[in-house]
């Protein structure tokens, strides 16, 4: 990082900008920087806060800095501060959310990232190279630092030239700049699967079903008058034949001042590809620098049915979810991408009103069969779809709607699906990939990056692709590749924001450090790697912690949820503490009959949960959460869990807060995990407290393993567990799917005598005697007839 | 004559008390006395060492994202 960093004013001379074409002009633009951006996460890089890192007081202030909210980094990083307690900080924050990526939301100084992916994001919104610059100087307390100016220019000249347009059937790349379509046509591999096939259209005629790509004889290009397409006038002429390439791949026409009759700038220059073929255009054009923006003209789309289906008048959109959505909808046509919402704020209202939007044929996909019962049930609260249009395809039913339009809801296993089908399944496979859709919602986006969900998104033709989660982090780090598959993220709402406006939940997060009794620690220091992980979540200190707060909650009239993600314990816990439990093999007519007396029964105000009940499970409002089990660190899994209490609908009240327990033994590896998992939360805007003795605890009656014999007990009974009490359980989600598939060989440790049996293991022969399958004879004739001889 | 030896009166958790209780197993010379559960008689001119040793072992628990990171 070079300390006398070389920053020029916001107002350095644009030298040859690519997007200052001028028609006629020379067309040999030099071509863009390929600034080959780290594109790293817009994680605090550890390194750059420490001591001395990131003094940059050799920066010259404005005059009137005091009253500006932005500090910009001038190292190149793209990394801004935002100042929240400015009176400047609400547009300043409206503005940095459109440009950059939000790494940190607290309550007084946000931290936010520029990157490529944002920066593509805005401009795919419309926003321009000068006007982001601009902008960003009018906030910021520094001249805007030259190379992060470069940085803007960099990333923004390529982006948002090119489209990618789905017209009647037909894939187009196209642009308003035609060098740039030249210059993705001289890369080999777009080149190679460029469609060069005119076809005149007669105005009126329905197009002829999908070319496949390849090679056709060109002998009427040559003299192909070039016919250009004005933007707005005539789309809904097919006519117009939008190949405006000979044989050599230069695009006729280069020179319409020539012909005297383009005087508009709105003309759109294009060349066809065909469907199959899109994929890989799109990941090659990424990798030249020059995304393109795949949009969905659907009010001109005469050839997809209309679906009739609009939002009830009932319906309320708050205005985060109109922001979100102004933000797809922008200039008349839908894009694709990505809306992050957090849990609880409305993001199934969102996924329906666009649809209500597009009104075309729409399929959605969600991770379990309960969330597709949950989808149906809210499309048809909110909108005024009719039950028959809107048909449901999992493994208990699949039905098609009726007539010409209408809504799928599945689940991304039953689509993603390799294996054979059952003849029902497949007919309803068939009728999904046969047809164009107009709309597709993938609900809890951040699963889609597993390569087998990559399939669904190749597989179902959707001309807009709405991604929706709430948690847009993902420990493998295949977010990148969302962006790809899916598109930009469009919007990312503020945590903290929402919950002081009262949509969502205030959360008071705290940290229970329970400390570990001597024994206990002792076998911890002791113990091998699967025990170290069991020994903290079994801690009597822990147990005591969790019936003291559930009893204090229960006292206060909140409901209740404890997590576990490891079943041993949950079991134990649930036990000992008596409430009633919900893990994997709870057979789902128990699960409803638990959730429902949890629900409506006063006197049943808690109850334990595991892993299913990240995702699979239809939970009613909680006001409280308590978490005893904190395996891995796993950023998404506390977050979604989070999600379960921000749907509490008491949450409007004065002064109502929800309450979110982490319990963590002190001096075991739990605190290492636990604050990993904080961080996404802090990132956010809450703080967590850390409650390190709770008053009044020892006094409790009925304490559970009060005493030292008792405790001794539960050790001894845990030194017995062998490796299978510590893992984690497998949820029953489309997530768990994935990692399944991947990791079939599983390796155990154990001692010689649990293998043989001798530890509280029931010895049964499993393995018959080979001999005796080599047997001819069925064994009663061989007894009757052979027996005898002997 | 009777010898003395210096102590130093330790309070502290169960869990402490347990690792400086492991400390001692290899030396056998840094206990004087196990009081009970949360207090031990150690001698005094072992004082700094059981604070450093307690301290590195402590900070390995500890989430540290700079050192994460790398």
């Amino acid at each position: 990082m070079k300390r006398e960093a070389d920053y020029g004013t916001d107002d350095s001379d644009p030298e040859a900008d690519v997007d200052s074409l001028s028609e006629g002009s020379d067309y040999e633009a030099p071509p863009p920087p390929k600034i080959r951006l780290h594109v790293s996460k817009p994680e605090r890089q550890p390194e750059d806060f420490s001591i001395g890192q990131a003094d940059f007081s050799y920066l010259p202030l404005k005059p009137d800095h005091v009253n500006r909210p932005l500090w910009i980094f001038p190292d190149g990083s793209g990394r801004i501060i935002l100042e929240f307690f400015s009176p400047l900080a609400e547009q300043a924050q409206d503005f940095l959310i459109t440009i950059a990526e939000p790494v940190s939301r607290p309550e007084h100084i946000h931290e936010y990232k520029l990157t490529p992916y944002s920066l593509y994001a805005a401009v795919s919104v419309g926003l321009e190279t000068e006007d982001i610059i601009s902008v960003l100087n009018r906030l910021s307390k520094v001249p805007v630092p030259k190379p992060t100016a470069d940085l803007i220019r960099a990333c923004t000249a390529s982006y948002g030239k090119v489209k990618l347009v789905l017209k009647h059937n037909r894939y187009f790349v196209e642009s308003a700049y035609p060098d740039i379509l030249q210059m993705m046509l001289r890369d080999e591999e777009i080149a190679k699967l460029r469609i060069t096939d005119v076809q005149q259209q007669a105005s009126g005629d329905k197009l002829p079903a999908l070319q496949i790509a390849g090679f056709k004889p060109q002998s009427q290009i040559n003299d192909a008058q070039p016919q250009l397409d004005q933007n707005g006038s005539n789309l809904n002429d097919p006519a117009n034949s939008m190949d405006l390439v000979d044989a050599n791949g230069n695009i006729v026409g280069l020179n319409p001042m020539d012909e005297g009759d383009n005087d508009d700038d709105d003309a759109v220059y294009a060349f066809e590809i065909a469907s199959s073929s899109v994929e890989a255009v799109k990941k090659r054009s990424q990798e030249i620098d020059y995304p393109v923006l795949e949009e969905y003209d659907f009010r001109n789309d005469v050839v997809n049915p209309d679906l009739e289906i609009d939002l009830r008048p009932s319906t309320q959109i708050r205005p985060y979810q109109e922001r979100s959505l102004s933000k797809m909808f922008g200039n008349g046509r839908a894009r694709s991408g990505i809306i992050v919402l957090p849990c609880g704020a409305g993001k199934t209202l969102v996924g329906i009103t666009a649809a209500c939007t597009i009104r075309k044929s729409c399929i959605v996909l969600c991770t379990s069969s309960v969330s597709v019962m949950q989808w149906r049930q809210q499309f048809l609260q909110w909108s005024t779809i009719q039950p028959e249009e809107i048909s449901v395809f999992t493994s208990e039913s699949k039905e098609k709607f009726a007539g010409e339009a209408g809504i799928v809801v599945s689940t991304y296993t039953m689509v993603a699906n390799t294996g054979n089908r059952s003849h029902d399944s497949q007919k309803m496979m068939d009728f999904l990939t046969s047809r164009e859709w107009g709309f597709i919602i993938l609900d809890e986006v951040h699963v889609v990056p597993a390569a087998m969900f990559r399939r669904v998104v190749t597989t179902i033709a959707a001309h807009t692709k709405l991604g929706l989660t709430a948690t847009l982090v993902r420990e493998d780090d295949k977010i990148d590749d969302l962006n790809f598959l899916i598109g930009p993220k469009l919007y990312e709402a503020n945590w903290m924001d929402l919950a002081n406006k009262g949509h969502i939940a205030k959360v008071q997060c705290a940290e229970v450090w329970c400390s570990m009794t001597g024994e206990f620690y002792q076998e911890y220091l002791l113990a091998d790697r699967v025990r170290k992980m069991l020994l903290p979540i079994m801690n009597p200190t822990k147990f005591q912690a969790c019936q003291f707060l559930l009893d204090y909650h229960e006292k206060r009239g909140d409901k209740i949820i404890v997590f576990s993600d490891n079943v041993y314990a949950l079991k134990a816990y649930a036990l000992k503490l008596g409430k009633p439990f919900i893990y994997g093999s709870t057979p789902q007519a128990e699960r409803m009959q638990i959730l429902k007396n949890f629900q409506y029964n006063d006197a049943v105000n808690t109850i334990f949960l595991s892993k299913v009940g990240d995702t699979s499970i239809d939970l009613p409002e909680a006001t409280c959460l308590i978490q005893i089990s904190s395996h891995f660190g796993s950023r998404r899994q506390e977050a979604q869990r989070l999600g379960r209490i921000l749907r509490a609908k008491r949450r409007n009240d004065e002064g109502f807060n929800a309450f979110f327990y982490s319990l963590v033994s002190k001096d075991t590896m739990e605190m290492h995990y636990s604050t990993k998992r904080q961080a996404f939360l802090v990132d956010q805007g809450y703080t967590f407290k850390v409650i390190t003795h709770l008053q009044g605890m020892e006094n409790l009656p009925n304490l559970a393993y009060g005493t030292l014999s008792e405790r001794k007990e539960l050790l001894q009974l845990i030194l017995l567990q062998n490796e299978d009490a510590a893992g984690i359980e497998f949820g029953d989600d489309a997530a768990a799917d994935a990692d399944r598939n991947h990791s079939r060989a599983k390796r155990m440790k154990g001692s010689l005598a649990s293998l043989a049996g001798g530890e509280d293991m029931a010895y049964v022969e499993y393995n018959k005697n080979k001999n005796k399958e080599l047997r001819k004879h069925n064994p009663l004739i061989n007894k009757l007839y052979y027996k005898k001889k002997r | 004559m009777p010898s003395a030896i210096r102590g130093t009166l330790i309070e502290c958790d169960p869990a402490i008390r347990t690792l400086i209780l492991m400390m001692d197993v290899g030396s056998n010379d840094l206990i004087l006395e196990e009081l009970d559960e949360t207090h031990l008689l150690v001698d005094s001119n072992k004082v700094n060492y059981i604070r450093n040793e307690l301290n590195s072992r402590l900070s390995k628990n500890l989430f540290n994202p700079d050192e994460e990171e790398q």
